[in-house]
């Protein structure tokens, strides 16, 4: 970047060589079963330096998660804030969870240069709050978490990736949660066949119409996070989506117990002095 | 056994309160806290070419420290002063995520040096000749971005970041290119890929000082922050010497560097067989 003075210099200006490739036949996604998930390897507990940490692949995505703190909060007293229930502490003393969201710039098909801009910050946003409702932040008064996720490989449904992978992260940390979150993305096919498709890849994501992550809370059977866009057509064709993602959610969870599980089993086991 | 457990309460608070002087037990009897030697390596794995997206990848874990190496090729004009290369343009990222001293936002001074220093080393090595980047001089180049992100900072992250980057551009694979004499265009065969030249592989040992005159090899994340001095040595398989780092800190006489040159090269005998 021309501009910045903290990294090596390049040339001012670079196209991938994809822009100059000789025409072949338009990549389609194939038709697959709408409810299929791709199998999902999940590890927790693999960063020394982190409180805690979590790694999820799910077919082409990767995402590494981890979780620090909790350490005094910076900033004044948060004023007002969502109310927290009332038995725990008031919102000014509430903790406060950041996420951060990174993407690695030989993440996507065009490398993403690494000021990442307004994307990553509406998916940490995103990532903030499907996770506050799951963690007892009014245990950490004053105090904050924080949440960094990076993505390796964007192979489709990142968002729904990270979700699941700074859950698990937050789960290995030991900070006091309700419940786990698991995050499943979606997206419409285009016309004609105009279903809704669970888990999809980056090629149907690139075709899609619209796309959807949804993120629940599956003991509790609770909503944690939406996020959508997209030509949807009728309502009814969203409320199916958000069904079939919560379903897909539901599928997803005894994978993750059971990463806890070896976790915590891998945890003991180097604990003996 | 209580007495085994209170022995092992007041080592971890003795560790915590004063961690100089519990390395310090550790070197007077010729080895650290976490068992090894004073001149041995921890276990080097890589992982080459897991990422897909990227047209060369490589993992590499150095005991606990963990980097990931992503490189992706893209078409740019050669440099004015320079018509016939291509670029390399390496960059070192530390997230938040792998040690709680770094902030996320712009890159701090530590990723800024480490940055330079593979800087440094891709132009000291000539691990690969610009020239063979070019397509077509004056008009297009190849520019290399090799982005390298630390998973995991456990000490000695330069000597990870120069075989990350090492390992990751041997799995480059290039599209050909040809220039269409007619429109002057270039013309990319995304079917047809041939791997880059790569020259030489310089592989980079890391020491840390201590109380200005002991000298240990590949220093954990704790051992650097103990320590009153770095220094690290990059060679390439000729035993000629690439790189040289020593960031301030203690000094070293001659007949130490020398030593700690003897042994870079030892270690890239090893390490060579791992990358090959």
């Amino acid at each position: 970047m021309p501009g910045d003075h903290r990294r090596i210099r390049g040339p001012e200006e670079s196209q991938p060589p994809q822009l100059y490739a000789a025409e072949e036949e338009e990549e389609a996604p194939t038709a697959r079963d709408p409810t299929r998930l791709r199998p999902v390897y999940a590890r927790a507990g693999l960063l020394s330096q982190a409180k805690g940490s979590a790694y999820l692949e799910a077919g082409g995505t990767k995402v590494l998660c981890a979780v620090s703190g909790p350490r005094q909060a910076e900033g004044g007293e948060r004023g007002g804030g969502p109310a927290g229930s009332g038995s725990e502490a008031p919102a000014a003393l509430r903790g406060r969870l950041l996420c951060d969201f990174r993407r690695a710039p030989f993440a996507g098909r065009r490398r993403r240069a690494p000021p990442g801009g307004g994307e990553e910050r509406e998916l940490a946003l995103a990532l903030q709050e499907a996770l506050e409702p799951a963690v007892r932040l009014g245990r950490y008064p004053r105090a904050q978490l924080e949440v960094s996720a990076l993505l390796l490989e964007d192979g489709g449904s990142a968002l729904a990736a990270a979700l699941t992978a700074a859950a698990l992260a937050l789960a290995d940390a030991g900070v006091e949660m309700y419940d786990l979150v698991v995050g499943c993305g979606l997206s419409l096919a285009p016309e004609p066949a105009s279903t809704w498709l669970l888990d999809p890849t980056r090629l149907e994501e690139e075709h899609a119409a619209a796309g959807l992550t949804v993120a629940l809370m599956p003991v509790l059977n609770q909503v944690a996070g939406l996020l959508g866009s997209g030509e949807g057509g009728l309502i009814e064709s969203w409320a199916e989506a958000v069904r079939l993602g919560l379903e897909g959610c539901q599928r997803l969870y005894p994978v993750l117990q059971q990463s806890l599980v070896r976790a915590a089993r891998r945890r003991g086991a180097a604990a003996q002095p | 056994d209580s007495s085994v457990y209170l022995r092992y309460i007041f080592n971890t608070c003795f560790r915590t309160v004063e961690p100089l002087e519990y390395y310090r037990r550790f070197l007077k009897e010729n080895c650290r806290p976490d068992g090894r030697e004073l001149g041995e390596f921890r276990t080097t794995t890589v992982n080459i070419g897991s990422i897909s997206t990227a047209d060369g990848s490589a993992l590499v874990k150095l005991g606990n420290t963990t980097v990931i190496c992503g490189v992706k090729a893209e078409f740019a004009a050669p440099p004015t002063d320079a018509p016939d290369k291509g670029y390399v343009v390496p960059n070192v990222d530390l997230p938040p995520l792998c040690s709680s001293r770094f902030r996320s936002g712009p890159p701090g001074e530590e990723a800024q040096v480490a940055s330079q220093f593979i800087a440094d080393v891709i132009e000291n090595s000539q691990i690969i000749q610009k020239e063979d980047l070019c397509i077509s001089p004056g008009k297009l180049a190849w520019v290399l971005y090799c982005d390298l992100i630390c998973l995991d900072y456990d000490g000695n992250i330069l000597d990870a970041c120069t075989f990350a980057l090492l390992a990751a551009l041997k799995n480059v694979q290039l599209p050909e290119v040809t220039i269409n004499e007619e429109t002057a265009l270039a013309e990319v065969n995304l079917k047809k890929k041939s791997y880059l030249n790569i020259r030489t592989h310089p592989v980079a040992t890391s020491f840390a000082v201590f109380d200005d005159t002991l000298l240990i090899v590949d220093p954990t994340g704790e051992e650097e922050h103990l320590a009153t001095g770095t220094l690290t040595i990059v060679m390439d398989e000729e035993g000629k010497l690439c790189c040289l780092h020593k960031p301030g800190g203690s000094g070293l006489t001659g007949a130490k560097l020398q030593d700690c040159m003897s042994r870079a090269v030892t270690r890239h005998k090893k390490k060579k067989k791992k990358i090959l």
